[in-house]
């Protein structure tokens, strides 16, 4: 077999027990691996219904056939499960070299079911799989324990995911962590920590041979080359950090839990002034040429990673101006193993309800917008569970549903994840993107924001062609994330589709079209759809926070600007008819058939398990 | 798959590793006093042109005819040997004085430059030996980009009494640029504008007025703000101006941002334009209007 090993590992953690199965090549051909492995595997051994943390929730890692082909930005591998935030599907990216450990490991996936009776490591030494006991890792950081497992291994060659403190708690936004880079969105490091399991060790010699290597080398040359030319260089010369002033000039930045969308103090933390200031390194993942990660240099003279997604959330998100602390609150985020977004959507929520007067507890910690102590003291107390650390640790949904009254309308989540750094009143295809997302409000399982600064359409009205936009973004990520390919090489294919397939026809052997690759992309997609069905979504789902509907953009150049309730429903509606579904949102099995899925879902559809609240839009 | 990719990779030989040549040494007879001297944007002529040249090139050549008059400049400067014989001997005396080996050729009574045509000449040597713009149905030698390798032949020319620049063509391998080629950066052509009588310099001086009588401010973002290390840039254009030609003064203030961000078709793949923050454009044919804010940002907003 090219591209993939064919098999799986299935560790059971109750029983200590693991099992290799054969992975059948149809279910490779027609999901790939990442993403829409994952999502095929989470189909079939998720119960329907299950609990998230339950020990039957499955937490599945896969691989993907175009990693370990030394393409550039392909060394990734996804973490698939059932989110305890949105309790929808929660499937997150990461990179670099555990991703190329995984692939040699010899195998395509490791489903973790089960729960430890202590807390506990697995080491998956090629065909050997050992338990260990985590006891002595309780507490410790990701990068922490990665040292350490590898020198109590003895074996410097192993690569190591684990969760830190936030994930041992249960923390619903907390995420799985290797080598500084994170699986970061939808809770998969909870939901780990559920199990007992603090961390996977890696180690294997495993080749996996390409149908086509001389063909593969010469595409992997063409794509290298690109990836080093001018459509890359935002992320090579200044990394995701430059889209905050572009984003503040646009009137797009979030600010102050969505009150505004431009900061004041944006030029202070601005990716410019940052790069300028406070610039250490520069870093990649493993098979890299663009490099995209900047590493800052902190107060303590220690270095920090910075993203925008990061910068955003616990910058102007929460009202806060000083790069110092946004740079601490990252460290905090990072050493605990906290979803950054989550955690500052959460915190800005927390900010607002607080300075509304209707957050008990929140004094002590002075928790209100510009706060910079109160924000750094209280990551901590998130990530421990201590104080209103353990309401905010439940994630902004919860935690407003918990507090009642007022404070579930400045809950700004779809499904309950906590929206990304971009303003969806004025990119009306994100606000589409957003509200439908099924991870819930995501900006990496579509790149809709792509249509509203491209020209292509107004991004300050809506109008009737979103939907197909949005449809087709989302379809184009499912097949990127599956291959595995990172987003940010995705402008250096002229023709992604045609260019994907023939990349995957000369790793795999078959003869992989750009229909089948994009039907592929479809394919995935709607899984993920149809398990959130089987999971208990319901039409107003898919929806955006009340506050986006109700309240215009005080300030700059989209003053005035809003989003009624009728235009997204108009919207919504045009998706679902882009997608073929009913008006209902729900799949028709005609449809579900021509994509060669499930269709006998019907007697299960919502079985949602009420431990997963929701807001009415 | 294996197809060459025009445009995504940066595809400019650098204005910064060529050499200017502006050939000073004509009679002005028509215009009746030297023309190299005549006032232009309060400075004189070959001032005003080596100024613009100067600050992107790697050096300057100015080719004098012996005893010519000039300011004091910060130049190579060369005299020929022999007075008015015509513009092969001033190309074959500034190729031969150059150290680069690849020279742009001018002459010093066109002041309207344009350094992204410039750019884009310079681009299309690699496989040639002269470049040259065919404008009106005629070449413009006196704007052109040759190798240095090529001056022994213009020798040869000379002592066979060869006086016109374009019998070398023949013997070289000559990219020809054609009008809408050039049109694409220049659309008016100004920058092949010569001045050679009194009314033409009259011509000239209300150009130039014309020319730059609408204002827009330029903000640069991310790797363009970091090159020019600078945010806002204000420009003055003339009325009716396009995106082309904001890019083209842009370049014209920034050499650096030439070949990164800005290249010969308009702004390279990876950049786009946003006008007043409002409409995002990247078509070079789009109009802009006095007042209008030009954001200029790469066109990946993912992370």
């Amino acid at each position: 077999m090219y591209g993939f090993h064919g098999r799986l590992l299935h560790v059971d953690l109750s029983t200590g027990q693991s099992f290799w199965h054969e992975i059948e090549k149809p279910r490779l051909r027609a999901f790939l691996g990442g993403i829409g492995l994952g999502t095929s595997l989470l189909y079939d051994y998720a119960p329907a219904g299950v609990d998230p943390f339950s020990p039957a929730n499955p937490l599945i890692f896969t691989s993907a056939p175009l990693v370990g082909t030394g393409l550039t930005t392909t060394a990734k591998f996804a973490v698939v499960t059932k989110s305890p935030l949105t309790g929808f599907i929660a499937d997150s990216l990461s990179s670099s070299y555990f991703a190329l450990e995984l692939k040699r490991v010899g195998i395509d996936a490791i489903v973790i079911t089960g729960r430890a009776a202590a807390m506990a490591y697995i080491f998956i030494n090629n065909d050997k799989v050992e338990f260990h006991s985590a006891d002595h890792l309780r507490g410790k950081s990701p990068l922490e324990c990665e040292s350490l497992i590898r020198a109590e291994l003895d074996t410097p060659a192993a690569r190591v995911a684990a969760i830190g403190k936030a994930g041992e708690n249960k923390v619903r936004f907390a995420t799985i962590s290797n080598e500084g880079r994170h699986a970061g969105r939808g809770g998969v490091g909870a939901v780990m920590g559920s199990k007992n399991l603090k961390a996977i060790a890696l180690c294997g010699d495993h080749a996996t041979a390409v149908a086509d290597p001389t063909a593969v080398d010469s595409i992997a040359a063409v794509l290298r080359e690109r990836s080093l030319g001018s459509l890359t260089d935002k992320y090579r010369k200044i990394g995701t950090v430059a889209n905050l002033a572009v984003f503040n000039r646009l009137g797009t930045l979030p600010t102050r839990n969505f009150q505004q969308s431009t900061f004041e103090d944006a030029d202070a933390l601005s990716g410019e002034t940052l790069t300028e200031n406070n610039f250490s390194r520069r870093h990649g993942c493993a098979s890299c040429t663009i490099r995209c990660e900047r590493l800052f240099k902190a107060v303590d003279g220690g270095e920090q990673r910075l993203e925008y997604e990061t910068l955003f959330a616990l910058g102007p998100l929460c009202g806060i101006h000083d790069p110092e602390v946004v740079l601490r609150a990252a460290h905090l985020c990072d050493h605990y193993g906290l979803d950054t977004i989550s955690t500052g959507g959460t915190l800005a929520w927390a900010m607002e309800c607080s300075e509304r007067g209707l957050l008990p507890g929140a004094e002590e910690l002075g928790l209100k917008f510009g706060q910079a102590e109160a924000l750094l003291a209280a990551i901590p107390a998130i990530a421990e569970g201590r104080g209103v650390g353990a309401l905010l640790a439940q994630g902004s949904r919860r935690a407003a549903i918990e507090l009642g009254g007022e404070s579930m309308r400045w809950a700004m989540h779809v499904k309950g994840l906590e929206l990304p750094g971009y303003e969806p009143r004025s990119l009306k295809t994100m606000a589409l993107g957003l509200a439908v997302s099924p991870r819930g409000a995501c900006h990496n399982r579509s790149g809709a924001y792509e249509a509203d600064f491209s020209g292509e359409v107004d991004r300050l009205r809506t109008d009737s062609k979103r939907g197909s936009l949005v449809a087709a973004s989302e379809d184009f990520a499912a097949a990127l994330d599956s291959l595995i390919v990172c987003k940010f090489l995705r402008k250096c294919f002229t023709d992604f589709y045609r260019e994907g397939a023939e990349l995957l026809s000369k790793v795999t052997g078959w003869d992989y079209s750009s229909v089948e690759l994009k039907r592929t992309g479809e394919r995935i997609h709607n899984l993920k759809k149809l398990f959130n069905v089987r999971e208990g979504w319901r039409y107003d789902d898919d929806w955006l926070p009340e506050r986006l509907l109700n309240e215009t953009l005080p300030t700059g150049i989209a003053q005035g600007v809003g989003l009624s309730a009728a235009e997204l429903r108009e919207m919504i509606q045009q998706y679902y008819r882009a997608r073929g579904w009913d008006e209902t949102g729900n799949i028709p099995e005609e449809k579900l058939g021509a994509l060669g899925l499930p269709t006998h879902i019907s007697s299960m559809l919502g079985v949602r398990n009420e431990t997963d609240p929701r807001t009415k839009p | 798959m294996n197809r060459p990719y025009n445009g995504i990779m940066d595809d400019h030989r650098s204005i910064a590793d060529a050499t200017a040549v502006i050939l000073t040494g004509g009679k002005s007879s028509r215009m009746g006093r030297p023309k190299a001297l005549l006032p232009f944007d309060d400075e004189p002529l070959i001032a005003h042109i080596v100024r613009r040249l100067g600050r992107v090139f790697a050096e300057t050549v100015v080719v004098a005819a012996p005893e010519q008059e000039l300011p004091l400049l910060p130049v190579v400067l060369v005299r020929d040997q022999v007075a008015y014989r015509g513009p092969v001997s001033g190309i074959y005396h500034g190729l031969k004085a150059a150290t680069k080996d690849v020279c742009f050729v001018t002459s010093c009574d066109a002041p309207f430059l344009n350094l992204a045509l410039i750019s884009h000449l310079l681009s299309q040597i690699a496989d040639w030996d002269v470049v040259a713009p065919f404008w009106q149905e005629r070449f413009q030698p006196l704007h052109a980009v040759y190798r240095t390798k090529v001056a022994p032949l213009l020798k040869d020319q000379l002592e066979r009494g060869e006086l016109r620049p374009i019998f070398l063509y023949d013997k070289v391998r000559t990219r020809k640029i054609h009008e809408d080629e050039i049109r694409r950066l220049d659309p008016e052509g100004f920058s092949l504008l010569n001045i050679n009588s009194p009314a033409d310099y009259d011509a000239a001086l209300q150009l130039w007025s014309k020319k730059y009588s609408i204002s827009v401010s330029v903000e640069l973002f991310g790797v363009a703000r970091m090159l020019a290390k600078t945010q806002w840039v204000p420009l003055d254009l003339a009325q009716g101006a396009t995106l082309a030609q904001v890019f083209s003064a842009l370049a014209d203030k920034f050499p650096v941002l030439l070949g990164r961000v800005i290249n010969s078709e308009g702004l390279s793949n990876g950049y786009t334009c946003n006008i007043n923050g409002l409409k995002f454009v990247r078509t070079p044919s789009a109009k802009v209007n006095s007042g209008d804010k030009i954001l200029i940002l790469s066109a990946d907003a993912g992370g």
